[in-house]
Protein backbone atom coordinates (compact mmCIF):
# COMPACT_ATOMS: atom_id res chain seq x y z
CA UNK A 1 0.00 0.00 0.00
CA UNK A 2 1.62 3.39 -0.96
CA UNK A 3 0.39 6.86 -1.62
CA UNK A 4 0.40 7.48 -4.74
CA UNK A 5 0.01 11.13 -6.62
CA UNK A 6 -2.49 10.85 -10.03
CA UNK A 7 -1.51 13.67 -12.76
CA UNK A 8 -3.44 14.06 -15.59
CA UNK A 9 -5.99 16.56 -17.30
CA UNK A 10 -8.53 14.14 -18.08
CA UNK A 11 -10.69 13.73 -15.54
CA UNK A 12 -11.67 10.04 -17.02
CA UNK A 13 -8.30 9.40 -17.31
CA UNK A 14 -7.61 9.86 -13.21
CA UNK A 15 -10.26 8.60 -11.91
CA UNK A 16 -10.25 5.04 -14.23
CA UNK A 17 -6.34 5.26 -12.11
CA UNK A 18 -7.20 5.78 -9.37
CA UNK A 19 -9.68 3.21 -9.06
CA UNK A 20 -7.58 0.94 -10.65
CA UNK A 21 -4.83 1.65 -7.79
CA UNK A 22 -7.05 2.12 -4.84
CA UNK A 23 -7.89 -1.84 -5.42
CA UNK A 24 -4.57 -2.60 -4.60
CA UNK A 25 -4.89 -0.41 -1.02
CA UNK A 26 -3.31 2.41 -2.19
CA UNK A 27 -3.94 5.77 -1.20
CA UNK A 28 -4.57 7.96 -4.25
CA UNK A 29 -4.52 11.68 -4.54
CA UNK A 30 -5.32 13.68 -7.96
CA UNK A 31 -4.20 16.74 -10.00
CA UNK A 32 -5.56 18.26 -12.71
CA UNK A 33 -2.18 19.68 -14.03
CA UNK A 34 1.49 19.72 -13.30
CA UNK A 35 1.31 23.25 -10.97
CA UNK A 36 -1.65 21.74 -9.17
CA UNK A 37 0.18 18.14 -8.19
CA UNK A 38 2.95 20.84 -7.12
CA UNK A 39 1.30 22.95 -4.55
CA UNK A 40 -0.77 19.69 -3.10
CA UNK A 41 2.64 18.40 -2.51
CA UNK A 42 3.72 19.92 0.84
CA UNK A 43 0.33 18.30 2.13
CA UNK A 44 0.28 14.68 0.57
CA UNK A 45 3.57 13.25 0.67
CA UNK A 46 3.89 11.19 -2.34
CA UNK A 47 5.91 7.24 -2.78
CA UNK A 48 4.92 7.52 -6.61
CA UNK A 49 3.72 9.54 -9.18
CA UNK A 50 2.04 8.96 -11.74
CA UNK A 51 1.88 11.71 -14.31
CA UNK A 52 -0.21 11.98 -18.00
CA UNK A 53 2.68 13.63 -20.30
CA UNK A 54 0.39 16.38 -22.29
CA UNK A 55 -1.60 18.83 -20.07
CA UNK A 56 -2.08 22.35 -20.01
CA UNK A 57 0.71 24.20 -18.71
CA UNK A 58 3.41 22.40 -17.53
CA UNK A 59 3.73 18.70 -19.24
CA UNK A 60 4.92 15.70 -17.62
CA UNK A 61 8.60 15.94 -18.39
CA UNK A 62 8.92 19.18 -16.73
CA UNK A 63 6.46 17.78 -13.67
CA UNK A 64 9.47 15.24 -13.16
CA UNK A 65 12.17 18.05 -13.43
CA UNK A 66 10.99 20.09 -10.89
CA UNK A 67 10.04 17.09 -8.27
CA UNK A 68 13.74 15.73 -9.04
CA UNK A 69 15.18 18.86 -7.86
CA UNK A 70 13.11 19.18 -4.13
CA UNK A 71 14.24 17.58 -0.97
CA UNK A 72 12.77 14.22 -0.94
CA UNK A 73 11.91 13.69 -4.39
CA UNK A 74 14.90 12.79 -5.68
CA UNK A 75 14.51 8.77 -5.64
CA UNK A 76 10.83 7.92 -6.15
CA UNK A 77 9.41 6.35 -8.84
CA UNK A 78 7.74 8.90 -11.37
CA UNK A 79 5.90 7.15 -14.52
CA UNK A 80 4.33 8.91 -16.89
CA UNK A 81 1.31 7.48 -18.77
CA UNK A 82 0.90 8.22 -22.68
CA UNK A 83 -0.33 7.97 -25.83
CA UNK A 84 3.30 9.88 -26.52
CA UNK A 85 5.71 7.00 -26.81
CA UNK A 86 8.40 8.10 -29.77
CA UNK A 87 11.90 7.76 -28.52
CA UNK A 88 12.37 11.55 -28.75
CA UNK A 89 9.97 11.99 -25.94
CA UNK A 90 11.10 8.83 -24.01
CA UNK A 91 14.80 10.12 -24.38
CA UNK A 92 13.67 13.21 -22.96
CA UNK A 93 12.17 12.17 -19.88
CA UNK A 94 15.01 9.53 -19.20
CA UNK A 95 17.23 12.66 -18.79
CA UNK A 96 14.11 14.31 -16.66
CA UNK A 97 14.22 11.28 -14.16
CA UNK A 98 11.14 9.69 -15.31
CA UNK A 99 11.47 6.11 -13.96
CA UNK A 100 9.15 4.31 -16.93
CA UNK A 101 6.65 4.88 -19.16
CA UNK A 102 3.14 3.56 -19.65
CA UNK A 103 1.25 3.75 -22.70
CA UNK A 104 -2.24 4.41 -23.38
CA UNK A 105 -4.56 3.36 -23.30
CA UNK A 106 -3.48 0.88 -20.34
CA UNK A 107 -3.84 -2.19 -19.36
CA UNK A 108 -5.37 -2.49 -14.84
CA UNK A 109 -3.25 -5.04 -14.42
CA UNK A 110 -0.55 -4.23 -16.34
CA UNK A 111 -0.26 -0.78 -14.55
CA UNK A 112 -1.39 -2.92 -11.19
CA UNK A 113 2.09 -4.64 -11.65
CA UNK A 114 4.18 -1.87 -12.75
CA UNK A 115 3.24 -0.29 -9.69
CA UNK A 116 4.06 -3.23 -7.49
CA UNK A 117 7.54 -3.48 -9.41
CA UNK A 118 8.93 0.33 -9.16
CA UNK A 119 7.40 0.57 -5.82
CA UNK A 120 9.62 -2.46 -4.43
CA UNK B 1 -12.71 43.64 -88.67
CA UNK B 2 -8.72 42.38 -88.76
CA UNK B 3 -7.13 39.52 -87.29
CA UNK B 4 -5.30 41.66 -84.99
CA UNK B 5 -8.62 42.98 -83.83
CA UNK B 6 -10.18 39.92 -83.62
CA UNK B 7 -7.28 38.21 -81.50
CA UNK B 8 -7.89 41.86 -79.33
CA UNK B 9 -11.46 41.08 -78.67
CA UNK B 10 -10.61 37.05 -78.04
CA UNK B 11 -8.47 38.55 -75.58
CA UNK B 12 -10.78 40.63 -73.71
CA UNK B 13 -13.50 38.51 -73.84
CA UNK B 14 -11.06 35.65 -72.16
CA UNK B 15 -10.07 38.50 -69.39
CA UNK B 16 -13.55 38.80 -68.78
CA UNK B 17 -14.31 35.52 -68.59
CA UNK B 18 -11.39 34.54 -66.17
CA UNK B 19 -12.61 37.82 -63.94
CA UNK B 20 -16.62 36.82 -63.87
CA UNK B 21 -15.17 33.15 -63.11
CA UNK B 22 -13.22 34.11 -60.25
CA UNK B 23 -15.88 36.59 -58.87
CA UNK B 24 -17.69 33.39 -59.00
CA UNK B 25 -15.22 31.11 -57.34
CA UNK B 26 -14.45 33.82 -54.51
CA UNK B 27 -18.41 34.04 -54.26
CA UNK B 28 -18.54 30.87 -53.47
CA UNK B 29 -15.47 30.73 -51.49
CA UNK B 30 -17.02 32.97 -49.03
CA UNK B 31 -20.46 31.44 -48.47
CA UNK B 32 -18.04 28.34 -47.78
CA UNK B 33 -16.09 30.69 -44.62
CA UNK B 34 -19.90 31.74 -43.69
CA UNK B 35 -20.88 28.04 -44.10
CA UNK B 36 -17.72 26.75 -42.04
CA UNK B 37 -18.21 29.82 -39.54
CA UNK B 38 -21.93 28.84 -38.78
CA UNK B 39 -21.31 25.21 -38.11
CA UNK B 40 -18.11 25.78 -35.92
CA UNK B 41 -20.84 28.01 -34.10
CA UNK B 42 -23.18 25.72 -34.21
CA UNK B 43 -20.58 22.79 -32.38
CA UNK B 44 -20.10 25.90 -30.11
CA UNK B 45 -16.80 25.68 -30.69
CA UNK B 46 -16.18 29.25 -32.25
CA UNK B 47 -14.15 30.15 -29.43
CA UNK B 48 -11.24 27.74 -30.17
CA UNK B 49 -9.30 29.59 -32.68
CA UNK B 50 -6.40 27.65 -33.20
CA UNK B 51 -3.95 27.19 -36.02
CA UNK B 52 -4.17 23.88 -37.91
CA UNK B 53 -1.74 21.44 -37.75
CA UNK B 54 -3.10 18.58 -39.53
CA UNK B 55 -3.58 18.43 -43.53
CA UNK B 56 -7.61 17.51 -44.96
CA UNK B 57 -6.84 13.45 -45.70
CA UNK B 58 -6.12 12.79 -41.89
CA UNK B 59 -9.89 13.72 -40.91
CA UNK B 60 -11.80 10.67 -42.18
CA UNK B 61 -9.34 8.90 -40.78
CA UNK B 62 -9.36 10.48 -37.62
CA UNK B 63 -13.17 10.70 -37.56
CA UNK B 64 -13.36 6.95 -37.89
CA UNK B 65 -11.00 6.23 -35.17
CA UNK B 66 -13.62 8.42 -33.23
CA UNK B 67 -16.66 6.13 -34.19
CA UNK B 68 -14.55 3.21 -33.59
CA UNK B 69 -13.66 3.60 -30.64
CA UNK B 70 -16.92 4.92 -29.04
CA UNK B 71 -18.96 2.00 -30.78
CA UNK B 72 -16.31 -0.33 -29.11
CA UNK B 73 -16.74 1.58 -25.54
CA UNK B 74 -20.32 1.48 -25.65
CA UNK B 75 -20.60 -2.00 -27.02
CA UNK B 76 -17.84 -3.34 -24.22
CA UNK B 77 -20.16 -1.40 -21.01
CA UNK B 78 -23.14 -2.39 -22.78
CA UNK B 79 -21.79 -6.39 -22.92
CA UNK B 80 -20.48 -6.18 -19.41
CA UNK B 81 -23.37 -5.18 -17.99
CA UNK B 82 -25.06 -8.16 -19.62
CA UNK B 83 -22.34 -10.18 -18.03
CA UNK B 84 -22.97 -8.11 -14.41
CA UNK B 85 -27.03 -8.58 -14.27
CA UNK B 86 -27.51 -12.13 -14.53
CA UNK B 87 -25.12 -12.52 -11.60
CA UNK B 88 -27.04 -9.93 -8.94
CA UNK B 89 -30.42 -11.00 -10.27
CA UNK B 90 -29.42 -14.95 -9.32
CA UNK B 91 -28.17 -13.75 -5.84
CA UNK B 92 -31.04 -11.36 -5.35
CA UNK B 93 -33.70 -14.06 -5.94
CA UNK B 94 -31.60 -16.48 -3.91
CA UNK B 95 -30.81 -14.35 -1.33
CA UNK B 96 -35.00 -13.06 -1.29
CA UNK B 97 -35.69 -17.04 -1.26
CA UNK B 98 -33.60 -17.98 1.94
CA UNK B 99 -34.78 -14.98 3.87
CA UNK B 100 -38.33 -16.20 3.09
CA UNK B 101 -37.87 -19.69 4.38
CA UNK B 102 -36.05 -18.44 7.51
CA UNK B 103 -38.77 -16.25 8.24
CA UNK B 104 -41.44 -18.94 7.46
CA UNK B 105 -39.61 -20.86 9.64
CA UNK B 106 -39.55 -18.28 12.83
CA UNK B 107 -43.02 -17.82 12.64
CA UNK B 108 -44.41 -21.97 12.61
CA UNK B 109 -43.25 -24.69 14.44
CA UNK B 110 -39.82 -25.69 13.54
CA UNK B 111 -39.06 -28.75 11.69
CA UNK B 112 -35.86 -30.02 12.75
CA UNK B 113 -34.73 -31.43 9.12
CA UNK B 114 -35.86 -28.63 7.64
CA UNK B 115 -33.90 -26.11 9.38
CA UNK B 116 -30.98 -28.05 8.53
CA UNK B 117 -32.10 -28.39 5.18
CA UNK B 118 -32.64 -24.79 4.82
CA UNK B 119 -29.66 -24.05 6.71
CA UNK B 120 -27.32 -26.17 4.21
CA UNK B 121 -28.94 -23.69 1.49
CA UNK B 122 -27.82 -20.62 3.35
CA UNK B 123 -24.21 -22.12 4.18
CA UNK B 124 -24.29 -23.09 -0.12
CA UNK B 125 -25.48 -19.75 -0.85
CA UNK B 126 -22.87 -17.89 1.46
CA UNK B 127 -20.09 -19.63 0.05
CA UNK B 128 -21.05 -18.74 -3.76
CA UNK B 129 -21.05 -15.26 -2.81
CA UNK B 130 -17.40 -13.99 -3.03
CA UNK B 131 -17.38 -15.48 -6.27
CA UNK B 132 -20.34 -14.18 -7.58
CA UNK B 133 -19.25 -10.69 -6.18
CA UNK B 134 -15.66 -11.17 -7.84
CA UNK B 135 -17.13 -12.13 -10.96
CA UNK B 136 -19.33 -8.38 -10.95
CA UNK B 137 -16.46 -6.66 -9.92
CA UNK B 138 -14.80 -7.70 -12.63
CA UNK B 139 -16.97 -6.68 -15.04
CA UNK B 140 -17.53 -2.86 -13.20
CA UNK B 141 -13.61 -2.90 -13.76
CA UNK B 142 -14.56 -3.48 -17.49
CA UNK B 143 -17.05 -0.55 -17.46
CA UNK B 144 -14.41 1.30 -15.63
CA UNK B 145 -11.56 0.64 -18.72
CA UNK B 146 -14.15 1.15 -21.60
CA UNK B 147 -14.02 4.94 -20.46
CA UNK B 148 -10.58 4.97 -21.71
CA UNK B 149 -11.99 6.18 -25.15
CA UNK B 150 -13.03 10.06 -23.55
CA UNK B 151 -9.24 10.53 -23.44
CA UNK B 152 -8.46 8.91 -26.45
CA UNK B 153 -11.15 10.92 -28.72
CA UNK B 154 -10.81 14.25 -26.90
CA UNK B 155 -7.45 14.34 -27.92
CA UNK B 156 -8.55 13.53 -31.91
CA UNK B 157 -11.46 15.93 -31.65
CA UNK B 158 -8.47 18.40 -30.76
CA UNK B 159 -6.63 18.11 -33.93
CA UNK B 160 -9.79 17.73 -35.90
CA UNK B 161 -10.59 21.07 -34.36
CA UNK B 162 -7.14 22.50 -35.33
CA UNK B 163 -7.69 21.41 -38.90
CA UNK B 164 -11.37 23.07 -39.34
CA UNK B 165 -10.19 26.42 -38.26
CA UNK B 166 -7.25 25.90 -40.03
CA UNK B 167 -9.55 25.39 -43.44
CA UNK B 168 -11.20 28.12 -42.61
CA UNK B 169 -8.01 30.32 -41.82
CA UNK B 170 -7.20 29.55 -45.73
CA UNK B 171 -9.94 30.37 -46.84
CA UNK B 172 -10.11 33.70 -44.80
CA UNK B 173 -6.87 34.29 -46.17
CA UNK B 174 -8.06 34.27 -49.51
CA UNK B 175 -10.80 36.12 -49.66
CA UNK B 176 -8.76 39.05 -48.42
CA UNK B 177 -6.54 38.62 -51.20
CA UNK B 178 -9.34 38.59 -53.22
CA UNK B 179 -11.36 41.89 -52.39
CA UNK B 180 -8.44 44.09 -50.76
CA UNK B 181 -5.46 45.77 -51.63
CA UNK B 182 -2.29 44.68 -51.11
CA UNK B 183 -1.82 47.77 -48.71
CA UNK B 184 -5.53 46.88 -46.74
CA UNK B 185 -4.49 43.13 -46.78
CA UNK B 186 -1.72 43.37 -44.20
CA UNK B 187 -4.09 45.56 -42.09
CA UNK B 188 -7.09 43.54 -42.64
CA UNK B 189 -5.35 39.86 -41.64
CA UNK B 190 -3.86 41.86 -38.39
CA UNK B 191 -6.97 43.16 -37.58
CA UNK B 192 -8.74 39.11 -37.69
CA UNK B 193 -5.66 37.16 -36.46
CA UNK B 194 -3.80 38.93 -33.99
CA UNK B 195 -7.20 39.68 -31.88
CA UNK B 196 -7.68 36.15 -32.03
CA UNK B 197 -4.28 35.40 -30.75
CA UNK B 198 -3.35 33.78 -34.10
CA UNK B 199 0.08 35.40 -35.42
CA UNK B 200 2.75 35.88 -33.21
CA UNK B 201 2.24 33.18 -30.82
CA UNK B 202 1.02 30.50 -33.12
CA UNK B 203 4.09 28.14 -32.47
CA UNK B 204 3.33 28.82 -28.48
CA UNK B 205 -0.53 27.85 -29.32
CA UNK B 206 1.05 25.06 -31.34
CA UNK B 207 2.30 23.30 -28.11
CA UNK B 208 -0.50 23.77 -26.28
CA UNK B 209 -2.90 21.98 -28.81
CA UNK B 210 -0.69 18.64 -27.92
CA UNK B 211 -2.61 19.43 -23.83
CA UNK B 212 -5.87 17.93 -24.64
CA UNK B 213 -9.77 19.93 -24.89
CA UNK B 214 -9.21 23.14 -23.71
CA UNK B 215 -11.29 25.44 -24.72
CA UNK B 216 -10.90 28.77 -22.94
CA UNK B 217 -14.23 30.61 -22.80
CA UNK B 218 -13.26 33.58 -21.17
CA UNK B 219 -10.94 34.97 -23.28
CA UNK B 220 -12.02 38.74 -24.46
CA UNK B 221 -9.28 38.26 -27.07
CA UNK B 222 -10.63 35.16 -28.83
CA UNK B 223 -14.07 36.53 -28.67
CA UNK B 224 -13.36 39.74 -30.03
CA UNK B 225 -11.16 37.91 -32.69
CA UNK B 226 -14.20 35.80 -33.82
CA UNK B 227 -16.07 38.96 -33.84
CA UNK B 228 -13.93 39.79 -36.64
CA UNK B 229 -14.16 37.23 -38.53
CA UNK B 230 -17.70 37.86 -38.62
CA UNK B 231 -17.84 41.22 -39.42
CA UNK B 232 -15.37 40.83 -42.35
CA UNK B 233 -17.69 37.70 -43.82
CA UNK B 234 -20.58 40.89 -43.34
CA UNK B 235 -18.39 43.19 -44.98
CA UNK B 236 -18.13 41.16 -47.93
CA UNK B 237 -21.58 40.30 -48.22
CA UNK B 238 -21.17 36.96 -47.33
Amino acid sequence: MARILVVDDSVTLRHMVAHVLRKDGHEIVEAACAEDALTQLPDFVPELVLTDMYMPGLDGICLAEHLRAMPGYRSIPILVLSTDSSPDVKQRGRGSGVTGWISKPFDPVMLQGIVQKVLH
Amino acid sequence: MTTAELNATAAKTARFDTIAGSDEVVGRIGNLVRTLRESVKALGLDQAVEKAAEVIPDARGRLSYIATMTEEAAERTLNAVDRAQPLQDEMERRSKGLADEWERLFQSPVDEAEVQALALDTRAFLADVPEKAQATNRELLEIVMAQDFQDLTGQVIKKLMELIIGVEHQLLDLLVDSHYSEEERESIRRRIYEQANMGADAEIRDASLMNGPQIDTTGDDVVSGQDQVDDLLDELGF
